[in-house]
Formats: C-alpha cells, structure tokens, sequence
C-alpha cells in the first residue's frame, strides 16, 4: 500500500448531507410502516380474541360483551401497546343466541413520526383495524335459541 | 492526485441500499401479514362451518355426525366476507367437505399489494397469499 495525503477528502463531503437525509428519511420512513405493520398484527389479535371471548362467553350478553372488551385489551396490551387507544365495536347486530353471527372490528391508533420531505402521517396517527368474526355454537349449552324459532339450522 | 476521500460518495448510496433493504423487509412484513390474516379467516370458517352446518336429517335418522355440503359452504363463504379482508385483491374461498367424516376443509387465496417494492422498476406489485384450515365436528362426551 502506497503512502498517500489526504488530497481529495473534499471531494465527495458535499454529498455527506444527502446521505445523512436520505438515512434519517428512510429510517423514519421504514419506522412508520414497521409500526403500522405491528399495529395491524395487535389489532387482528385482538379482534379474534374479543369474539371468541363472546362466543364462548358463559353469558348473558352484557358479561359476553365485557369478556370480549377484556380479552381485547389483554391482547393488545400483550402486543406491546397501549389499550386506551384501542377501539372495540361490534359490526351488525350483536346477538348473544346460538347461530349469531358475531363481528368484532378492532381499530388502534399508531403513533407516527413526521418524516422530512414526506412529511406527518395522519396528524400524527395511523388509524388501523383489523375484523373478526365467530358463530356462536348453535349446540352450546345455557345460551337461549333465537325466539323467532330459527331452531339450530344455522344459515352462515 | 489522490483516491482518498472517494469512498465518501458512496455513502448515500450505501445508505439507499441500507433503505431498500429495509423497505424490501417491510413488503415482506406485509406479506406475512396478509398470510396470517388469510389463515386466520380460513381457521374461523372451517370452525364456524364444523360446528354449524352438522346434517340434522342425517343425524337423527341414524344417529351420525356429518355435516351437510351446502350449509357448510354458505357459513364458510359467509365467515370470510365477515373477516374484513377487503383490502386483499382476488379474494377466493373454497369449501371442501368429506363424506365419510366429519370434516370440512376450508382454503383461502387472496393477492397482497407490497408497499415499497412497486416503487423500484421492475419490482412486483404483491404476492400471493393461500391458507388452509380443516376443522372436525365432534360429539362432545
């Protein structure tokens, strides 16, 4: 190897700044999306765990829905997370009887972080959500059948 | 004149290559993702179509457990357009039931858009996603 000064460390310092932006860019970048990504996994955990909680709920309606609020923050907050920024709502009709169809929607707000040239995400926030739905067994023992008479014969 | 000092301009490069690396993780986050979202709806439905389509005629002709075709696959299909996955392109459900068991098998296919990757040329736009799931209907002791 060949003695050497340090002609030409000038050249190629002017891009150093580019860089450094391009670094703290897509790693902000890459973080709002890794943390959108993990946001979606907590949610679609939770929502699963809310309806089967319901489902399999002893009952009546208002304990089932409470287990499911439960078991819904219980996983989120096993995910890591916050369940005060989590949301839990039934969509359609939420019907404790054998047959329903039960469908929970589990929606959580995902801090970002504003990235430079792009920007901030959602004021801050990415809203994701996450769905899943369970039958209620029709053969389950102390769960009323549905009182217009549907019997068992579940339709989906 | 010297070469000292020419490596500082491969630094943002190196630096992309550091985000596209990152990015391509993310895709592949994403498509895991959308895998576990599919598996999950199939296991949902074959639950749902095990434990709520049993064949009531046959059962109490003779006494046997088995699940009647037709319901199965209107309570699978209904299970998976429950699930939310209306963010996946060419969503497809198909229910299997057996004849001689009770057993129905559920599969689900679906395409997941990727992120970042269809930013590069000639990156793909999303993968394909498939998962099955059998469920048994079972006469509790």
């Amino acid at each position: 190897m060949r003695p050497s000064d340090e002609t030409g460390a000038v050249g190629g310092v002017e891009v150093l700044p580019f860089g450094f932006l391009v670094f703290v860019a897509g790693t902000l970048l890459l973080a709002n999306a890794w943390g959108a990504v993990e946001g979606k996994v907590a949610a679609s955990a939770a929502a699963r765990e809310a309806a089967r909680a319901y489902v399999e709920s002893s009952g009546p309606a208002d304990v089932a829905l409470a287990d499911a609020r439960a078991a819904a923050a219980a996983a989120i907050e096993g995910h890591g997370r916050d369940p005060a920024r989590m949301v839990l709502r039934p969509v359609g009709p939420l019907s404790f009887e054998r047959c329903a169809r039960v469908t929970f929607e589990v929606t959580y707000g995902v801090a970002t972080v504003e990235v430079p040239w792009i920007g901030a995400f959602g004021d801050g926030f990415v809203a994701t959500s996450a769905r899943h739905s369970e039958v209620v067994d029709p053969y389950r023992s102390g769960v009323p059948l549905d009182p217009a008479g549907a019997g068992v014969q579940c339709d989906g | 004149m010297g070469e000292r000092g020419s490596a500082l301009a491969l630094m943002p490069a190196a630096v992309l290559v550091f985000v596209v690396l990152g990015a391509i993780a993310v895709d592949f986050a994403v498509a895991f993702l959308a895998e576990r979202e599919v598996s999950n709806a199939a296991a949902a439905a074959a639950n749902d179509a095990a434990g709520a389509a049993l064949d009531q005629e046959r059962f109490y002709a003779d006494g046997a457990i088995r699940l009647d075709p037709a319901s199965a696959r209107s309570i699978g299909r209904a299970s998976v357009a429950a699930a939310g996955l209306d963010h996946l392109d060419d969503l497809d459900v198909r229910v299997s039931v057996r004849g001689d068991v009770p057993e129905v098998t559920v599969t689900v296919s679906a395409r997941a858009g990727y992120v970042f990757s269809k930013a590069l040329p000639g990156g793909p736009d999303g993968v394909d996603v498939e998962a099955s799931a059998t469920a048994t209907a079972e006469e509790d002791d």
